[in-house]
């Protein structure tokens, strides 16, 4: 009846790049206090490294002339879908080589970023962020070589080469929780490390930080050069997964989405972010198997859908407004010891 | 600051209370699930308990067999103008299926399954695996070149028919895949949009085009055949998604005056021509040309307001669209679409009917409830069917093979403004059935 | 020779009075709450729809009572979304973001619940609500100057816009109940302490923003030539750019931003099409790239909570 499995896979596999952006989000704001409102600029940014390295690398490593049969033409698509499965090593390399610069592409861009946004002041860094995302997009819809309106299709996938459909959503879903775990042990680290206390500090009062011989420009960038790198990471897994990216798919309310997910689940907490990616991308997604069953033809029913996501992003914030899990003390060795001292001593 | 002991403890409580919060919220939901599932109808051709409203004859003997196709429409979004007038044609389109169905001695019953994706590619590709996931093997949507895009891999590898009412991007008549568009190319209607500014004395014009694939591609295909035709075409570009066109309207004027140009060729949507046309009709420089207009705006409630109808009497204002002229089954199912449901029949719900038609046929004439027969299937049975929106044949990549144009006015009736179809495009030349302006 | 003359200037003046209407108002609900209101597009969205819902299922062509009932609906609304969610989130300690998500989630709730109301007035009345189109109304004039005609529109936001600049500075400046919101705004403790009612000013503010908010979309129904449930969002970027021109907090500055997103937008870009060649699908682009170029240049100061912080070299 319901492909119990096959749920799952889709689920988890939009699960865990939403993740990502949730985790690096909630690193850069919750723990940094760079309110990051253009988180979908590193993402699209990632997203295109990716596509437009694959699709073009493909095509001329395999002889094509780029010039003539460019990756968005008719021709080109047909050319990739045909070419798509047949050399597996290829599609591998690729896969791993475009990981790698969208990270660098999208860190670069954050760590550049940064030099703008020390310069507004903290309250506009959200703006600020926000508005250079909406010009890249526009860019994007102009730039002939990356298919300008049309974006680029038929990415060949790393799994292209797998004939059964199912094991190559779970290859990918494998891959995408990899990177998912990748992500949260080198946050985890982050926070929760003498930069982490710092970092902390720098959010709760930029001025005493820097009283205190921070340097704040410095880990303003360094914070966003990592947080734009794994979201870059997570963009690259988004055009692979869709086969195609257009500039329409990186708009503000991406980013809006992931901050809910922060919210809920608890600003400072990287577990939080988890619970709340899960949250909101379970709910919407439960819910499409159960509207249509509604019945009601007065409206569309679907409708009742959306507004239950946006009653449940309310009632959850009216019901704890300090998100679902909170924030937790920094975890040093040097906090281990004093728990246990302190259990020890109190046991005795 | 609390004592890392008194944290722990607390950090645990609280993790405790996260974690039943989500498992209630996870059993609750999932009781909803079951529930839903047990009144749920199942897909892909199980018997079904007898339906309550079975039809006249009122056997509850026979179990009808059910097959459920699934509907992905931009109810929101962009494109929910359009969306929402689609979902009335799905209703509409399914009691036809199903009466005809029954007529013809079948005891089956197609059910739709609607969902709405807002006009996004993720949604998008989310609604066709949640179709999937629930066993149907037919999708109809979505209606953006780039959602198709985004979903096409997926259609693919699952071997779900989808079947596109209204996606013309040139980059997806691609052959032997999963993806069937019950629409034609753009390049035909450019040609005859050509052919019309030409032969009403245009020598140089304006291509006023949406920056979207569909904007872009039909702007290259006019300017090409215009050239052809030996005129001169200037494009120019305005972003979708704005709320407003004042400002886009206003450099077209300047441009109009700057390159000494005869006409203006709008390529546009519903919404954003409606607002482009009653902006131009403020404009002094703007009424003393002649408009040529795509497809998109044809249908939309907002062309019949006093302020378009009047301008478009002032500058002889001239579309084309697909269309099989004098076709009385479009003429009905326009009529029978505006009285049951109040709606008028705009651009492409031709082409959804017939999609939704063709699915229907095609999964009785496969034989078995699977993608690949279905497929197999569908391509025979469009070759034999004729609906609203014509002759309905599919090339070899899946797209329609033969279109009519036909060319359209904005007249003046007594009940206000409406559209009219004043012409046809034969053999390299428009003929005029009436003359809509005086 | 100004590209588009005459018909690119009355375009910014027009456009320069819709950003006043749909600005100023977040800016106040900015500066006395502190709060970034998502739901602000939904203000003006339901102004637009109650005027359209008058008209389509009452046949009202009036647009003073088609402001009115706007104003009424939006600063409810308003009201609603404080009284029922950011105060009692404030009260309980939640963050700035934390209310600005919940403003999210009420943003999204709105959107939808207009859908649906636009498909129950279908049912009910077999008119299309989903994409409405450009209402004529009966008792505004148009005017006629140096032989061409200003439209109904224009002359319907000009006097709500400088109506609302005036009523604004006469109540700030020389009302009670004015100098006491704008001493909420610069320093709500200090306020409280000195006997001023924050709750009852802060619920003002919001019917004021919510209220004016609406009526600037009620007026926008006789300029545009299709209302959809999208209209507010499509343009809630730049009335969000105007405002953070602005600082959110200085309404002069405000001001100043709408003339200048005004004028890049309908002068700017036709002066860069005509001469430069520049696609006008780019007028997005250079709107956010004004914004980003006066915050850098001079960055405005006040939201910041204090001197902007300015990159030192080390040493």
């Amino acid at each position: 009846m319901i492909d119990v499995v096959g749920f799952l896979v889709s689920w988890l596999t939009l699960l865990g790049i939403y993740s990502i952006l949730a985790l690096t989000l909630n690193f850069e704001s919750g723990v940094s206090g760079v309110t990051n409102f253009g988180k979908v600029l590193f993402y699209g940014v990632g997203a295109y490294t990716a596509a437009a390295l694959t699709v073009y690398l493909v095509l001329i490593l395999n002889g094509f002339d780029v010039g003539r049969t460019p990756p968005y033409s008719v021709e080109g698509i047909v050319a990739l879908g045909q070419l798509a499965g047949q050399n597996p090593a290829l599609n591998l390399a690729l896969f791993a080589l475009s990981l790698v610069l969208a990270f660098l592409a999208a860190g670069l861009l954050g760590y550049l970023l940064s030099y703008p946004i020390l310069r507004v002041g903290p309250a506009f860094v959200g703006f600020t962020l926000l508005s250079s995302g909406e010009l890249m997009r526009i860019f994007l819809q102009h730039f002939e070589p990356v298919g300008a309106s049309k974006g680029l299709m038929s990415i060949p996938g790393p799994f292209a080469w797998v004939p059964e459909p199912r094991v190559r959503e779970l290859a990918f879903l494998g891959v995408v929780l990899a990177l998912l775990a990748l992500t949260y042990v080198v946050m985890d680290r982050l926070v929760n490390s003498p930069l982490g206390r710092t970092l902390r500090a720098v959010r709760e009062d930029e001025v005493a930080a820097l009283c205190l011989g921070k340097h704040v420009p410095r880990l303003k960038a360094t914070v966003l050069f990592i947080g734009s790198g794994f979201t870059g990471v997570a963009g690259a897994l988004l055009a692979y997964y869709l086969t195609a990216v257009n500039p329409g798919m990186f708009v503000p309310a991406v980013t809006f989405n992931v901050w809910a997910m922060i919210i809920l689940g608890g600003m400072g907490n990287l577990r939080g972010s988890l619970v709340g990616a899960v949250l909101l991308t379970l709910f919407d997604r439960l819910l499409t198997f159960l509207t249509p069953q509604l019945g009601i033809t007065v409206i569309s029913p679907d409708y009742v859908r959306w507004f239950s996501v946006g009653l449940l992003i309310v009632a959850l914030l009216l019901l704890r407004p300090q998100g679902l899990l909170p924030e937790e003390p920094v975890r040093t060795p040097a906090l281990e010891e004093l728990e246990v001292a302190l259990r020890g001593g109190g046991s005795g | 600051m609390t004592s890392p002991s008194q944290a722990a403890v607390k950090r645990a409580f609280d993790a405790k209370l996260a974690a039943v919060a989500i498992i209630a919220l996870v059993i609750g939901i999932a009781i909803g699930f079951a529930a839903a599932g047990a009144f749920q109808p199942t897909a892909g051709g199980q018997a079904a308990q007898p339906q309550p409203g079975a039809p006249a004859g009122g056997q509850a003997a026979q179990p009808k067999k059910t097959y459920t196709i699934g509907f992905t429409l931009p109810l929101s979004g962009e494109l929910s103008s359009i969306g929402k007038i689609w979902e009335k044609v799905v209703y509409l389109a399914i009691e036809d299926l199903n009466r005809e169905v029954q007529a013809y001695g079948f005891n089956v019953e197609f059910k739709a399954v609607i969902l709405d994706d807002a006009t996004s590619e993720e949604k998008a590709l989310q609604n066709v695996q949640t179709f999937a996931q629930q066993g149907i093997k037919v999708v109809i949507g979505p209606a953006a070149s780039s959602q198709v895009k985004a979903v096409k891999s997926f259609v693919d590898s699952n071997k779900i028919v989808l079947i596109s009412p209204s996606s013309t991007a040139p980059t997806l008549a691609i052959p032997n895949d999963f993806i069937f568009r019950t629409v034609g190319s753009d390049a035909g209607q450019a040609k005859v949009l050509a052919t019309l500014a030409r032969q009403e004395g245009a020598r140089k014009v304006i291509v006023f085009h949406r920056n979207d694939e569909y904007g872009n591609a039909f702007a290259g295909f006019f300017e090409r055949y215009f050239k052809e035709l030996g005129g001169t075409a200037v494009k120019m570009p305005y972003q979708t998604g704005l709320s407003d066109y004042a400002a886009e309207v206003a450099s077209l004027a300047s441009r109009v005056q700057a390159e000494g140009a005869d006409a203006v060729v709008l390529i546009s949507f519903d919404t954003d021509g409606g607002n482009i046309l009653s902006h131009a009709a403020e404009s002094p420089v703007l009424t003393k040309v002649r408009w040529f207009i795509s497809e998109g705006p044809h249908g939309a409630a907002e062309l019949k307001s006093p302020t378009v109808g009047e301008f478009a009497a002032k500058v002889r204002l001239l579309g084309t669209r697909p269309l099989f002229i004098a076709n009385p089954l479009y003429e009905d199912f326009k009529a029978r679409l505006k009285e049951k449901y109040g709606v008028d029949a705009s651009v492409f719900c031709d082409t959804l009917y017939d999609a939704v038609k063709l699915a229907g046929w095609a999964i009785l004439r496969a034989g078995a409830y699977d993608g690949e027969a279905i497929r197999k299937a569908l391509v025979e049975v469009a070759k034999n069917y004729y609906g609203p929106s014509g002759w309905t044949i599919f090339d070899e990549n899946g797209d329609k093979a033969n279109q009519d144009y036909g060319v359209w006015a904005i007249v003046k009736t007594p009940q206000g403004y409406d559209f009219k179809d004043v012409g046809v495009y034969e053999r390299g030349s428009i003929v005029f059935l009436e003359k809509p302006y005086p | 020779m100004l590209p588009g003359y005459p018909y690119s200037i009355v375009n910014f003046l027009h456009y320069f009075f819709f950003y006043l209407l749909f600005s100023l108002p977040l800016t106040l609900s900015y500066r006395n709450t502190k709060v970034i209101n998502f739901a602000h597009s939904n203000f003006i969205t339901y102004g637009m729809y109650t005027a359209v819902f008058l008209h389509g299922l009452l046949g009202n062509t009036s647009l003073p009572a088609a402001a009115a009932a706007a104003f009424l609906v939006g600063g409810s609304m308003a009201l609603l979304n404080n009284i029922a969610v950011f105060r009692p989130l404030e009260r309980r300690g939640a963050s700035p973001s934390l209310v600005m998500i919940a403003s999210m989630g009420l943003w999204i709730m709105y959107n939808y619940l207009l859908y649906m109301l636009a498909d129950v007035a279908h049912f009910f009345s077999r008119k299309n609500f989903v994409s409405y189109s450009k209402i004529a109304y009966s008792d505004v004039p148009e005017l006629s100057i140096a032989g061409f005609t200003l439209s109904q529109s224009f002359v319907a936001s000009m006097l709500a816009a400088l109506g609302l600049v005036v009523a604004l500075y006469l109540f700030l400046e020389k009302t009670r109940l004015g100098r006491a919101m704008r001493a909420v705004s610069d320093n709500p403790v200090l306020a409280e302490v000195s006997g001023i009612p924050r709750d009852t000013i802060v619920n003002l503010t919001w019917l004021i923003a919510g209220g004016v908010a609406a009526v600037g979309g009620a007026v926008w129904t006789c300029f545009s030539g299709t209302i959809t449930p999208q209209s507010g969002d499509a343009m809630i970027l730049q009335v969000f750019t105007v405002s953070f021109i602005g600082g959110l907090v200085s309404l002069l500055r405000t001001g100043l931003g709408a003339l200048a997103i005004s004028f890049i937008e309908n002068v700017g870009i036709a002066a860069l099409n005509t001469y430069l060649g520049v696609p006008t699908s780019f007028r997005p682009f250079l709107t956010f790239a004004t914004l980003l170029t006066i915050l850098i240049a001079s960055p405005p100061l006040g939201a910041a909570g204090g001197l902007p912080y300015r990159f030192r070299r080390r040493g």
